[in-house]
């Protein structure tokens, strides 16, 4: 048994019982569920953002639309939210697709400004329906009526729900990553006319990441609603929200397949802990502390942070590196 | 070894007598969870909020000798009811998004242990983090979030202080209804508003009370708060040209109202403002000497020298070295004060015994910073004393003037609009 090996297993081990040890502290179990839940649409975006180079600062509307669609099945249709989860993903896989073959074709930032222009429009447009609760939102049940509203008092559960649909999206990854597809984004990254002139269908390829990463962005979304009970245009659809996806994305590493979570385990306790610690002065210190770190990354390690066990002189080099991240050998 | 075990024994003595201490300091504290926007585009709002809260704790823990004439807790040296206790905040940042004011929520209960929590300002945060609280079964007062639905969830632990939008529409009817006994004309009502949710909710809530109270709501004229063009709204008012007008809108469009009024010279016998805009500083200043004569509403004015009110409004001045209590401040420490009343009476730091001093709420009118009758809480937390003042714009500001106790000018009508 090789040390590597070793580690791989002492991580799974940590990942699936950190909710146990940390019962004690319900803040701390919640911080391990708020970064898978980010680790999930950040490694969604990482699909289209990561491997296929195409850079969307919009990714907040596939996880408003799947908030919104979960939030609607409770209220208007009486359901579990959690039943509204499937709608949502058909919905973003129709809206990626209607907002993908026209923007796709644009090319380096003029994609990322469309995108941008698309995220802002569905929020403007989703705080004039009453059908969605205006610009006031719309509230998940109160209190859980059955199991199945997915509404509970601790972490625990949460954490090991999203913990399974992660490995369901990084296996998705993976499993992309070694195929032909994988290798398809990945020279349309480099050079899409190169790509192109060797008879990849770029513009196939590009639609398909898009609509794959939509689709699990949504998930996110209703699982964030199942979570904390209640979305507006701005928590649902908010630039920020995008921008944050993006952020941990680049931050861990785009393009690499633990790179997401990597991300979401900086930043997200980051932002919990610098809130609970500086947030009661109210001078606004948290955002300032944290903007500084995100440019301190960005600025000495522009790749992101997984860049640095690939600089390492003995690191191994070959396709499956050293996980440092937790989810390391598929924790299912 | 033997030094070691020395130092071992000193540290440990230290320690424990340390730890027994802060037990000693932990009886005497009862900690209270404040939770407001901080940071994010409510900031400044929030700030103010928590000034508020702040000057609260401030009167419970040092008092004051003119207020603790007038009310139990001013007296200083922390809750009676709780031999003692100071009251410490516990102050967080709800970022202005609903996931942070859940995390910090469950953060404040868990870890620091607070035995109420106050807060949040906007009605979206409140109702993902009092949904925390109920679940862990703490008393969560909101001073000031006014989503109806806050109070349909059937949840126990929940309070709310404010009044909302039926309130202030009960107030506007009862105003009329007054006046129309004085021979005023009311017999048509125009309700003006900006077309997003607060437009909207607050026009329905207005128009659906005058309906059953059987006022004739004559017109409902919406349009964009983003307008830079009121003309059509004017006129439409002009022709029809209604007894009464009622205005939802926010600053900007507050404004261009006022001024397309005089340009177009049309004026009703009553207008009216649902705060908001028609309160913003900033249209008070460059408008009152164009609105003689407007009535709005708010949950504070300052009333007679040396109501509680009054002795608040100053004690927040010299607090925040600037401005004194408005609505959303008056408002926060209302919501505290109502908190610690509880507190005090409850004799525990028990949340059962909290959450059932909170139903046996009975304050009276006399004892509020805030405009309202009293607090007093229905079987869904809902205070249903909480009414509101009118206030109306004499010589380029505010002067309360309805109802008539809270009153300290009378009421000048008809609306004369510009002066000059």
């Amino acid at each position: 048994m090789t040390a590597r090996r070793l580690l791989q297993i002492a991580l799974v081990v940590v990942v699936l019982a950190y909710p146990i040890v940390t019962a004690g502290s319900p803040v701390w179990q919640r911080l391990g569920a708020l970064v898978l839940l980010a680790a999930i649409s950040a490694s969604a975006w990482n699909i289209v953002g990561g491997y296929a180079g195409q850079v969307s600062v919009g990714h907040a509307v596939f996880f408003g639309i799947g908030a919104y669609s979960a939030v609607v099945a409770f209220v208007h249709l009486d359901l579990p939210p959690i039943l509204g989860a499937p709608l949502g993903m058909l919905v973003s896989v129709a809206v990626a697709a209607v907002i993908g073959v026209p923007t796709l074709r644009l090319s380096g930032h003029y994609f990322s400004m469309a995108t941008i222009a698309v995220g802002e429009l569905v929020r403007v447009l989703s705080s004039t329906s009453d059908w969605l609760g205006g610009a006031q939102g719309l509230g998940g049940p109160a209190m859980p009526r059955t199991v199945f509203d997915l509404s509970f008092v601790s972490a625990m559960p949460y954490y090991y729900i999203f913990l399974a649909v992660l490995a369901g999206v990084l296996g998705l990854t993976w499993w992309i990553e070694r195929g032909r597809m994988g290798f398809y984004l990945r020279a349309i990254k480099d050079s899409e006319r190169a790509a192109r002139s060797l008879g990849v269908s770029a513009g196939r390829y590009k639609l398909y990441a898009y609509m794959l990463s939509a689709a699990f962005t949504s998930v996110a979304g209703s699982l964030y609603l199942c979570m904390f009970g209640f979305v507006d245009p701005e928590s649902g659809f908010g630039i920020l929200l995008s921008v944050k996806i993006l952020v941990m994305a680049a931050l861990g590493g785009a393009g690499q397949l633990f790179g997401p979570l990597v991300g979401a385990l900086i930043l997200v306790p980051l932002e919990e802990l610098s809130n609970s610690l500086l947030g009661g002065q109210g001078a606004g210190i948290t955002f300032v502390v944290y903007g500084a770190i995100i440019v301190i990354i960005a600025r000495f390690l522009p790749s992101g942070l997984l860049s640095l066990l690939e600089r390492r002189p003995n690191a191994p080099t070959k396709a499956a590196p050293v996980n440092p991240s937790p989810a390391s050998g598929h924790a299912d | 070894m033997v030094e070691l075990s020395r130092r071992a024994v000193t540290i440990g003595a230290a320690s424990a007598a340390f730890a027994f201490a802060r037990n000693a300091a932990a009886e005497e504290v009862v900690k209270i969870g404040v939770l407001y926007p901080l940071s994010g585009n409510a900031a400044s709002a929030g700030n103010y909020a928590k000034m508020a809260v702040e000057l609260g704790a401030d009167i419970v823990n040092k008092g004051d000798p003119e207020l603790a004439k007038l009310m139990p807790v001013a007296k200083g040296g922390g809750l009676a009811g709780l031999k003692g206790a100071k009251v410490e905040l516990v102050v967080a940042d709800n970022q202005g998004t609903p996931a942070a004011g859940q995390n910090q929520t469950l953060r404040l209960i868990t870890q620091e242990k607070v035995v109420a929590m106050l807060g949040c300002y906007q009605s979206g945060i409140t109702q993902t983090a009092s949904a925390v609280a109920e679940k862990y079964g703490i008393p969560f007062l909101t001073p000031e979030s006014t989503a109806a639905d806050l109070t349909d969830r059937g949840f126990k632990w929940f309070f709310r202080t404010t009044p909302i939008a039926t309130n202030f529409a009960k107030a506007y009817s009862d105003f009329l209804e007054e006046q129309k006994a004085a021979g005023r004309k009311v017999g048509s009502i125009a309700i003006v508003y900006e077309n997003t949710e607060y437009g909207k909710s607050t026009s329905t809530a207005i128009a659906d009370l005058f309906v059953k109270e059987g006022r004739n709501v004559t017109m409902k004229v919406s349009y964009s708060a983003n307008s830079t063009d009121v003309q059509p709204q004017v006129l439409q008012l002009k022709e029809k040209n209604p007894d009464v007008v009622i205005f939802v809108s926010y600053t900007s469009d507050a404004i261009l109202y006022t001024k397309t009024m005089k340009s177009l010279n049309w004026k009703p016998e009553i207008m009216m403002a649902d705060a908001a805009g028609f309160n913003d500083p900033a249209y008070v200043k460059s408008m009152g000497p164009e609105a003689e004569g407007l009535i709005s509403r708010s949950a504070f004015a300052p009333g007679k020298p040396g109501s509680i009110a009054a002795i608040c409004d100053a004690l927040y001045r010299k607090k925040s070295g600037g401005g004194g209590l408005e609505d959303g401040s008056a408002r926060a420490l209302q919501g505290f004060l109502a908190l610690v009343d509880a507190l005090n009476r409850a004799g525990s730091t028990d949340p059962a015994k909290i959450q059932a001093a909170l139903k046996a709420t009975d304050m009276k009118a006399d004892q509020m910073v805030a405009g309202y009758n009293g607090v007093k809480f229905d079987d869904k937390g809902q205070n249903t004393l909480g009414s509101s003042l009118l206030i109306q714009m004499r010589n380029g500001e505010y002067v309360p003037v309805w109802p008539k106790v809270k009153a300290t000018a009378d009421v000048v009508l008809p609306y004369k609009g510009w002066t000059k």
